[in-house]
């Protein structure tokens, strides 16, 4: 299994430990995950907001790399993921859109052509590896330890255009969560948004959006595992910011995924982890 | 009472609803679903998914333009996803946006952020100091974005000139 790796801006400058982990589980599974020459940010969910267009076509330009490298895009953020996802199905069924989106891609020698597609990591671990595959892989367990999984919003929404799992009920990650042996938790504010978008514009709120789900969280498990790096840093900062921190452990999900696999602290850049998972680690078994 | 909505305001109106994805305005019917389910909403009391939808069907341009409110929507997608009348307040945003954009307008952090885009390829500087972290790390070097392309590309439909003209 191969792939075209878009890691995105914020992976590849601020979080080595997801990126690390994310590299190294693959590679444990058999996944070969090629970076993509000349790639760039996806174009944010922002432009798209602000001119289709243009959104639509730096999405493309990424796009168009990966299908001259003839693979599917892997993506471990969830903004990327929608930027990419959305681009791709809208300039694949609209040959007007994508006629005028290659007038412009002219411009930078690429071409869209409709030839690939584009996953969020965490759906290709599930539904191209499968999760019997990533079981039989672990080495160790984390039998009784309460893990809570926080999706983010566009790794599931628009539905009609992600089409990847219920947003009202996604699964992807607590199975992900299962095969190291973690119990999956509900819990009340699940399905809400970090806020991570309006950092920029109102920081307060985002950190108040945070602790509500940190703080739930610690009602009821004891750790959470997260798959956009966006809503990582979301729930990482705003303990951070905290006098007295909840000091709840926040793991890539890959991380989690690595650890019961064998794989050391090191290889999965779990000392970048800024609230420590010493909790978490103890909880190894095997 | 008699509630008159001026030409101009219809005008606007017309204008947002001409935008992908907002075509729906008019099915609202206010039942507030948008702004029960709304992150932000529950913090921020100027932020009301279901008034924004009535301030465009009134066509009340100043309010909707004032300050940051287009820029609190943090893009959850909860509100198009939960509206039983389909009528997606995230896009009528997008639209508020890209009229606010067309009649010069952005705020700074998004001026910056997109200027950035053009520039470095990436919304941060990703360069040898990041490069030599990333090798510490084990990391292969971050791949050089082809900056003259992607500059070309937001410049050749207008959107970079547009951003690089605004005011807030």
């Amino acid at each position: 299994m191969k792939y075209a790796f878009f890691v995105g801006c914020t992976t590849l400058s601020r979080l080595p430990g997801y990126e690390k982990s994310a590299r190294k589980v693959a590679e444990k599974l058999g996944v070969e995950l090629l970076d993509m020459p000349g790639s760039g940010c996806c174009g944010t969910t922002y432009l798209e907001t602000l001119d289709h267009k243009t959104g639509l076509a730096v999405a493309a330009r990424n796009i168009a790399i990966a299908e001259e490298m003839g693979l599917d895009v892997v993506t471990i953020c969830n903004g990327c993921t929608e930027v990419l996802t959305k681009a791709n199905r809208e300039l694949k069924e609209n040959p007007k859109l994508r006629a005028e989106v290659n007038d412009v891609l002219a411009e930078a020698g690429k071409e869209f052509k409709g030839t690939v597609e584009v996953k969020h990591y965490v759906r290709m671990l599930k539904e191209d590896v499968g999760l019997d595959a990533i079981q039989e892989k672990m080495e160790k367990s984390f039998r009784g330890l309460k893990v809570a999984s926080h999706y983010g919003c566009h790794m599931l929404k628009p539905k009609e255009i992600l089409m990847s799992d219920d947003p009202e009920n996604p699964t992807v990650l607590d199975d992900l969560v299962a095969t190291t042996g973690a119990e999956p938790i509900d819990y009340p504010n699940k399905l809400e948004c970090c806020a991570g978008p309006v950092m920029g514009v109102r920081e307060n709120v985002t950190w108040s959006v945070g602790l509500d789900k940190v703080k739930t969280v610690k009602q009821y498990g004891d750790a959470l595992v997260t798959a956009c790096p966006f809503c990582y840093l979301t729930y990482e900062r705003c303990q951070l910011m905290q006098e007295e921190s909840p000091n709840l452990p926040v793991l890539h999900i890959p991380q989690l995924l690595g650890l019961a696999m064998g794989l050391d602290t090191d290889e999965l850049g779990i000392g970048h982890n800024k609230v420590p998972s010493t909790v978490v680690l103890e909880r190894l078994e095997g | 009472m008699t509630i008159t909505v001026s030409r101009e305001a219809k005008e606007f109106r017309r204008k947002v609803m001409e935008t992908p994805g907002a075509e729906k305005l008019m099915r609202c019917y206010q039942c507030g679903t948008c702004t029960a389910d709304c992150p932000i909403a529950k913090r921020v009391p100027e932020f009301r998914p279901r008034q924004i939808a009535r301030l465009v069907m009134y066509g009340q341009k100043e309010r909707l333009m004032e300050g940051d409110l287009l820029y609190l929507c943090a893009g959850c997608y909860t509100c198009y996803e939960h509206c039983p009348q389909e009528v997606h307040v995230s896009e009528i945003v997008s639209a508020l946006r890209r009229i606010s954009l067309d009649e010069g307008h952005l705020l700074p952090g998004f001026k910056a952020l997109m200027e950035g885009v053009a520039e470095m390829g990436y919304i941060y500087e990703i360069d040898e100091f990041e490069n030599e972290m990333r090798e510490d790390d084990g990391l292969p070097p971050a791949p050089v974005p082809d900056t003259d392309g992607i500059e070309a590309v937001m410049r050749a439909t207008g959107f970079l000139g547009k951003v690089e003209a605004s005011t807030r």
